[in-house]
C-alpha cells in the first residue's frame, strides 16, 4: 500500500500542471471574474423565475428573491455557485485523457522506464497507479479547488452585499452546497466506472504505441466505426463508445424526464442531489452492458500489464 | 541463512538464448556468476552485451535456463529488485523529478534503500537537492542515480557503462568508491564498460562476448598471468620468433613478441617482461590470435 501511495504520488507529482495549476488557474480566472464584474455594478446574477425590475445591485436581487420565493433561493444560489465553476470542468476531460495517454508511452519515450524497472515495483502497480491517479484521485483534486473557488464567491458576495444592504445569509446555503459537492463526486464515480473501458483502452494504446499514441488511440475506433458501417452497414461500436462516455443516462433518468416535476431550481436539485444517484445506481448495477463494460476495461489493463512487462 | 544459500551462484544460465527474428543476439550462454565478484563483461557493439544483462534483469523474455538469486527473472522481475540494482543506459532518470524527489520515491518504493547514505554521498558533490534532473549536466545526473544506487543494500549490482559522458576525475572517483565504499564479500558487481583500462584492476573476473558468444570466461589473476609480452633484447629474435608468438611488432627498432601460456622465466631471457593490459588480451582473443 506503501508503495502503491508512493507511485499514485508520483504521477500526481509528474502531471502537476494538468492536475493542480490548470483548475486552480481556471478557478481562480472564475474568481476574478466574479469580482470583476461584482465590483462594476453588483447585478450580475441573473436566476430564473425571479422579476428583476427596481434592482439597483445584488443586495437588492437578494432582498427581492428571498421576498418572493424564498423556498427557491437556497437552491437557486447553490446552483448559481455551480455554474460559475463550470469553466473549471471544462479543463478535466482532456487532462485525464491526455495523462493517460502519456502515462505508459514517455517512459518508454525518454527510458526513464529503466530506473523505474529498477525498482522493486510490480508492473501491475505501476498501471494500476497510472489509471487510478487520472480516474480517480484527479477529479476530486478538481472537486476540492472547485469547492475552494465556491467558498471564495460566497465570502466575496458576502461582502458586497454586506456594504449594499441585503440578506447575507441567503449566500451560504451550506446544506444545499454540501449535498451539491457529495454528489458531484459521487456522480463523477458512476460516470467514471461507466466510463472505465474507454479510459482503459487509451492507457492500453499508452503502452502499445511506438510513435503517435494519440492517432492510434482515436484513429482505431473512428477506423472500426467507419468498416462497421461499410460491410455490415450496423453502428454498434459507436453506439457502444456513446452509451459509455454519457449515453447510458438518457436511460437511467428516463423517468425523471418522463415523470419528473421541475418548477424552479429547488425541485431541480432535489433531483440532482437525491433522485439521480439511486437511480444512476439502479440502473447501472442491474445493467448488462454496464458490466460488460467493466469487464472489456479489465481486459485492456490486463493488455497494458502484459505490455509493461514485456517493455524496455 | 543456510550454508547452502551462500554457496549459491547469483546467475546460473544454461543455454541462455534470445533471438530477435531471425537475428540471434545471444546464442546459448552457459555461465554461472558466485558471490563476491567484480564481473566485467567486454565485448564490441552488438556483441550481445545488454541483451545477457536485460535477460539477468528480467526486461526481456529468453530462452534457456535462467536463475538470478534463485528467481526466474523475467516472471519475478519485482521480487528480484529488492536485492538487484541496476543502471542500465546513461540518463534513465525521470527528467521531471527533482533530485529530492527521486530520492523520496526510492526511500518510499524500496526497502532496502538508505537515505543517509545517499545524502552523504551526494554532499560529495555539486548537485542542487531541489534542481530537476533535466537540469542537471549530463556528469551530475550520473551522480545522483550513483548515489541512489550505491545506497541500496543490493547482492548484484549491473552496471552497463555507468561512466560514459563522464570526466577522468569523477570515473576515477567512482571506481574507487565502488570497491572501498561499497564492494565487499556478500555482494557482485557486473560492470561492461569500453573503457576497459580504468576497470582491469578493480575486476576479479572478466568475460568476453563476441557475436552473442561468451568466448572467454576466466578470472582474472589467472588470466593476465598466461599473457606476457616481450621486449625481445637485440640479437635473441629468432629465438623469440622460435616460441611463437601469437602476435610480433616493432616499437622503437625493438622487437616486440606477445605469449600467450608460456612459462615466464623462459620469456625472462629474451628480454623484458610484463602483463598484458586487459584491453591487449580482449583484442588479442578476438583477432583469434589467443585462441
Amino acid at each position: 500500500m506503501k508503495t502503491f501511495v508512493a507511485l499514485v504520488k508520483r504521477e500526481f507529482l509528474d502531471g502537476k500542471n494538468g492536475y493542480f495549476r490548470t483548475p486552480l488557474i481556471l478557478a481562480g480566472l472564475t474568481v476574478a471574474m466574479v469580482v470583476l464584474s461584482v465590483a462594476g455594478f453588483g447585478t450580475v446574477i441573473h436566476i430564473e423565475d425571479i422579476q428583476l425590475d427596481d434592482v439597483h445591485n445584488l443586495g437588492d436581487v437578494l432582498t427581492r428573491a428571498v421576498a418572493q420565493k424564498p423556498e427557491h433561493v437556497p437552491a437557486g444560489i447553490a446552483l448559481a455557485y455551480w455554474g460559475m465553476s463550470t469553466m473549471t470542468w471544462i479543463a478535466f476531460p482532456f487532462v485525464v485523457f491526455f495523462s493517460l495517454l502519456s502515462s505508459l508511452y514517455e517512459e518508454r519515450r525518454d527510458r526513464s522506464i529503466l530506473f523505474w524497472k529498477s525498482m522493486p515495483v510490480a508492473d501491475w502497480q505501476e498501471v494500476l497507479a497510472k489509471l487510478v491517479m487520472p480516474v480517480f484521485v484527479a477529479p476530486f483534486i478538481f472537486l476540492g479547488i472547485v469547492i475552494a473557488a465556491q467558498l471564495a464567491i460566497a465570502l466575496l458576495l458576502s461582502l458586497v452585499v454586506m456594504f449594499q444592504g441585503g440578506p447575507v445569509l441567503a449566500l451560504w446555503p451550506l446544506g444545499f452546497m454540501f449535498k451539491g459537492w457529495f454528489s458531484m463526486g459521487f456522480q463523477y464515480l458512476i460516470m467514471a466506472l461507466w466510463a472505465l473501458p474507454l479510459f482503459a483502452w487509451v492507457l492500453l494504446v499508452s503502452a502499445y504505441a511506438n510513435r503517435m499514441p494519440f492517432l492510434w488511440a482515436v484513429l482505431t475506433p473512428i477506423v472500426l466505426i467507419v468498416g462497421e458501417d461499410l460491410v455490415l452497414g450496423t453502428h454498434r461500436l459507436a453506439g457502444w463508445i456513446g452509451e459509455h462516455m454519457a449515453g447510458w443516462q438518457r436511460d437511467a433518468y428516463h423517468d425523471i424526464s418522463v415523470n419528473g416535476h421541475i418548477e424552479g431550481p429547488r425541485d431541480l436539485y432535489q433531483i440532482a442531489i437525491g433522485h439521480l444517484q439511486w437511480d444512476a445506481i439502479s440502473y447501472s448495477f442491474t445493467s448488462l452492458h454496464f458490466w460488460l463494460g467493466l469487464v472489456v476495461a479489465a481486459g485492456f489493463i490486463w493488455g497494458a500489464i502484459e505490455l509493461r512487462k514485456r517493455a524496455v | 541463512m543456510t550454508d547452502n544459500v551462500i554457496e549459491a551462484p547469483v546467475i546460473e544460465a544454461k543455454g541462455l538464448a534470445k533471438h530477435f527474428g531471425d537475428f540471434a543476439a545471444l546464442r546459448g550462454a552457459t555461465f554461472s556468476v558466485p558471490l563476491g565478484r567484480i564481473v566485467g563483461v567486454i565485448g564490441a557493439n552488438g556483441a550481445g552485451k545488454t541483451t545477457m544483462l536485460n535477460a539477468v534483469l528480467g526486461l526481456s523474455s529468453y530462452e534457456g535456463e535462467l536463475k538470478v538469486l534463485g528467481l526466474d527473472p523475467s516472471k519475478q522481475r519485482d521480487a528480484l529488485m529488492k536485492d538487484v540494482c541496476f543502471i542500465a543506459d546513461v540518463a534513465t532518470l525521470p527528467k521531471w523529478m527533482k533530485v529530492f524527489e527521486v530520492l523520496d520515491y526510492v526511500e518510499a518504493v524500496h526497502p532496502k534503500f538508505d537515505r543517509s547514505k545517499a545524502m552523504d554521498f551526494l554532499s560529495r558533490t555539486q548537485v542542487p537537492l531541489d534542481r530537476k534532473v533535466r537540469a542537471l549536466s549530463k556528469g551530475m545526473t550520473v551522480q545522483v542515480h550513483l548515489a541512489v544506487v550505491m545506497s541500496i543494500d543490493a547482492k548484484l549490482l549491473v552496471l552497463d557503462e555507468p561512466t560514459l559522458g563522464l570526466d577522468i576525475i569523477f570515473r576515477k572517483q567512482f571506481y574507487q568508491s565502488l570497491l572501498e565504499e561499497y564492494f565487499d564479500e556478500d555482494r557482485t558487481v557486473i560492470i561492461t564498460t569500453h573503457q576497459v583500462e580504468e576497470v582491469e584492476h578493480i575486476l576479479t573476473d572478466v568475460m568476453f562476448l563476441k557475436d552473442g558468444e561468451i568466448v572467454l570466461e576466466a578470472d582474472m589473476d589467472a588470466l593476465t598471468q598466461q599473457f606476457i609480452e616481450v621486449m625481445v633484447a637485440p640479437g635473441k629474435e629468432e629465438e623469440a620468433l622460435a616460441l611463437k608468438p601469437i602476435k610480433q611488432s616493432t616499437t622503437f627498432g625493438r622487437a616486440t613478441c606477445v605469449y600467450k601460456n608460456i612459462d615466464r622465466e623462459t620469456l625472462a631471457t629474451l628480454g623484458e617482461t610484463r602483463r598484458l593490459g586487459l584491453a591487449d588480451i580482449f583484442v588479442a582473443t578476438m583477432t583469434g590470435e589467443g585462441q
